[in-house]
């Protein structure tokens, strides 16, 4: 699952560990590494979607208005007391319907992923604000709280399903014919073109993988918070694709892996964390985070060039 | 040329590996003022390094680097620069956005104290550069858009840049342009358009630039070049007069081997009709095309850049879609939306260009060939565990792909991409095949590899379409040949009456 290249970025985990293990003796025990998991599987299950669409060459940038609006729609629906399968199942629908939508635009539309996924962001999000009227939703089922809650043995569910989502999403990149799609397009889209491959239709499916990923992810987040809200998910793109490209995946499409990403969302995770537990400032974090994405990037590119000659 | 002088440029015993390969084992070159050196080898043979060291883009692991004698150090493309070495590449690096002038002086633009451009002073120069080279200022004005010239006219402002931007480097200011690489100039050009290369090329070699020149094109080794160094995987086979050797001695030197016949064209039984074409139209660009074509045939298709050519193959192989006309496969109509409905029908385009058209680089080797058969290797959308290797090993041995499978295609020679991109069609029930270009900017071993190929296709019944802008290639290698000018056929040729200068008659649009 992680390629020799992204071996550096194994390296740079653990020692971001190691560092704040010496600093925070509190950082290694079991329940903090628990919940640096459960907090990193959110992002991390968004990243799946993003790294679909970046190792394709596009870009989702309405990921997070995406976990909103299926969130409120999940939330409703729990409200109104439907079964939980069904709100689930109506909560992946959206999401999956949002995504398929973008995908479409793209690929039969002709658009850049740009534009589109940036008018998905606002329409979404309006879309979100307009069914709840701006009010968060809630007051659910307690048994809906499992998902958040739940536990088997020590491990919680949402790690649980972080880790499911990976196996899968995994096996889908690397043994099935989508998957290999997916970085034959990214890596030259006219080629594969004329290999016969349906680039609209493949296209607009990883779309939708990216949509379905934000809702699986909305599940998650509604569950935790034990609360819908329509302005969830305000910045999750950006952290979906800082993950995938801390993760090693090229931001020209073709090149990269799901096991890059979860290590760069694991890299975010554990940064937050520790600086929470550092006591540094939020604002102070904001600036750290953002100079480790680009120090990621940096040392990904230099090695490569060196690798190269 | 006084062959005592000191040597504009000596590279001495230059060795560089690469993980796992020696790409080149002390490697020799010797350039005077006002040489044109052809350099020569196959694929592979250690050429693009040479070069991508002397122009900064690799370092040595050994040798040595004199130029006017003086040992130097070249650690980056601007020490290169500075030196006065400039390598003109086949992809130009031009912004076609922008103007003659512009992109000639890009870097280097003349402004005002205000650091505003001074576009009368930009003008200025570059017309006095395009003067210099005796380029006609009614033919390239300095105005004009890259985008709206033809590629011969880019690669003489690449010249152009050439000349200028070592003059403007800074260390070289008096020294101005002393070596000039151009790798294969001429693979997109028209005869008309080398004619014109060479002329300027003449040119610069009068004003003392040593110019170092790769081609695969053998004829034009002798129309313009002095000496010719030879590689040959990774090691210096030979340094000669060319007044000293003929052909055949070169070809023998690059192979190592003797290539008695060029074109080993087998003629196999013509079969039934595979492919009609009929009355088809597209834009500008075809216009009533009919042609047909035969199992065990190779029709070539000749005509000039521009004439068509590549715009049929596009249509044929559902890459575009005709206007009007239509198209039969085995006698039988078919509607092609797209390259997938073209393969279905066992129809196979090997692009003009395969690193634009044919290749994912950043894939294997087998994931390449196995690009087009997914969905037959697939059970309900996965792959089994080693059925792209198991499908593309054997295509790859039989195509003598020199790498291993799990070897990404970006790291392969020209002549192993391209037989690649061939192994994509192997793998299916192809039968019409479509190959656009197929040779070029491939070694002669690696041709006539490939011309062996068509041979073993046509006895299996396939028929193929050979588009080609190598007039002895067409000859040598089609049954028929149809010439196209213009959007149109405009001759058909028996392969055993065509000679080139029919065939070029009528590419010209002349009564043939």
């Amino acid at each position: 699952m992680i390629a020799a290249r992204q071996f550096g970025t194994v390296i740079g985990l653990a020692a971001l560990c190691v560092v704040l293990w010496i600093l925070t003796p509190h950082f290694m025990s079991v329940s903090n590494l628990l919940n640096i998991a459960e907090q990193t599987s959110i992002n991390a299950i968004v990243a799946v979607g993003m790294t679909f669409v970046i190792l394709s060459g596009g870009i989702d940038l309405s990921v997070g208005s995406i976990v909103a609006l299926s969130g409120v729609v999940l939330g409703t629906a729990l409200q109104g007391g439907q079964p939980i399968p069904a709100a689930l199942l109506l909560a992946l629908v959206v999401g999956l319907a949002c995504g398929l939508g973008n995908g479409a635009l793209i690929s039969w539309g002709g658009l850049p992923p740009f534009i589109v996924t940036l008018g998905t962001m606002s329409i979404a999000r309006g879309a979100a604000l307009l069914y709840t009227e701006g009010r968060p939703v809630s007051g659910f089922d307690a048994s809906f709280r499992v998902l958040a809650t739940g536990r088997a043995g020590f491990i919680p569910a949402p790690v649980i399903a972080m880790v499911l989502v990976y196996l899968v999403a995994h096996f889908a990149l690397t043994r099935t014919t989508f998957g290999r799609y997916v970085y034959a397009i990214g890596g030259n889209e006219e080629a594969t073109r004329l290999s016969g491959v349906a680039i609209r239709f493949h296209k607009t499916m990883i779309y939708g993988v990216s949509g379905l990923m934000s809702a699986a992810a909305a599940v998650i987040l509604t569950a935790r918070l034990n609360s819908a809200q329509p302005i969830a998910g305000m910045m999750y793109e950006l952290d979906a694709i800082a993950a995938t490209v801390i993760g090693g995946t090229s931001l020209m499409g073709g090149e990269g892996s799901l096991g890059g990403t979860l290590v760069g969302a694991l890299i975010m995770g554990v940064l937050r964390n520790g600086l929470n537990l550092l006591g540094v400032s939020s604002f102070l974090q904001q600036i750290v985070i953002g100079g480790v994405i680009v120090i990621a990037v940096l040392l990904d590119t230099v090695l490569k060039r060196k690798h190269r000659v | 040329m006084n062959a005592n002088a000191t040597p504009v440029l000596e590279m001495r015993g230059v060795s560089k590996a690469f993980p796992g390969v020696v790409a080149l084992d002390g490697v020799g070159l010797t350039l005077h003022a006002g040489d044109v050196h052809m350099l020569l080898g196959e694929n592979g043979a250690g050429k693009s390094t040479l070069m991508k060291i002397l122009s900064g883009a690799y370092r040595k692991d050994a040798g040595e680097i004199r130029i006017d004698g003086q040992p130097v150090d070249i650690g980056s493309p601007r020490d290169a620069l500075a030196l006065g070495i400039r390598v003109i590449y086949q992809e130009l690096n031009l912004v076609p956005q922008l103007s003659v002038a512009e992109n000639i002086f890009l870097g280097a633009m003349p402004t005002r104290w205000t650091g505003v451009v001074d576009w009368r002073a930009l003008d200025d120069r570059a017309s006095q550069v395009l003067a210099d080279l005796g380029l006609d200022a009614a033919a390239l004005g300095p105005r004009t858009r890259i985008a709206r010239l033809g590629m011969a006219q880019r690669q003489m402002v690449e010249i152009a840049k050439a000349l200028v931007s070592s003059a403007s480097a800074p260390a070289a200011a008096a020294q101005g342009l002393r070596v000039l690489v151009m790798d294969e100039p001429t693979s997109s050009l028209t005869s008309r358009e080398v004619t014109q290369l060479f002329a300027l090329i003449e040119r610069l070699t009068a004003r003392g630039v040593a110019i170092v020149y790769i081609t695969h094109r053998l004829d034009e080794v002798f129309r313009i070049g002095r000496r010719v160094t030879v590689l040959r995987d990774g090691r210096h086979v030979t340094t000669r007069l060319l007044s000293e050797v003929n052909v055949p001695e070169l070809v023998r030197l690059m192979a190592n081997r003797d290539l008695s016949e060029q074109f080993p064209k087998v003629r196999a039984p013509r079969g039934p009709e595979l492919l009609r074409v009929e009355h088809v139209s597209r834009g500008g660009t075809l216009s009533d095309i009919c042609l047909s074509l035969h199992g065990g045939e190779v029709l070539g298709i000749a005509g000039l850049v521009g004439a068509g050519r590549t715009e049929l193959a596009r249509v044929i192989a559902g890459a575009d879609r005709c206007d009007t006309g239509r198209l039969l496969v085995d006698g039988g109509e078919v509607r092609l939306r797209g390259p997938a409905d073209a393969i279905a029908r066992g129809i196979g385009l090997l692009p003009e260009d395969r690193k634009a058209q044919g290749l994912v680089p950043g894939l294997t080797v087998a994931r390449n060939i196995a690009l087009p058969h997914g969905t037959r290797l697939a059970r309900l959308g996965v792959l089994p565990g080693g059925s792209e290797a198991a499908l593309a090993g054997p295509i790859a041995d039989e195509l003598r792909v020199k790498s291993t499978a799990t070897q990404t295609v970006r790291l392969l020679s020209g002549g192993n991409q391209q037989k690649v991109v061939l192994g994509k069609w192997l793998a299916g029930d192809v039968r019409i095949f479509i190959f656009d270009e197929p040779t070029r900017g491939i070694d002669v071993g690696a041709k006539v590899e490939i011309y062996h190929l068509m041979n073993r296709l046509t006895a299996r019944g396939a028929g193929i379409i050979m588009i080609s802008s190598e007039l002895p290639e067409l000859l040598g290698m089609s049954d028929r040949i149809l010439v196209m000018h213009r959007g149109r056929i405009h001759a058909e040729i028996d392969g055993a009456d065509a000679t080139e200068e029919r065939v070029l008659r009528a590419a010209l649009g002349l009564a043939s």
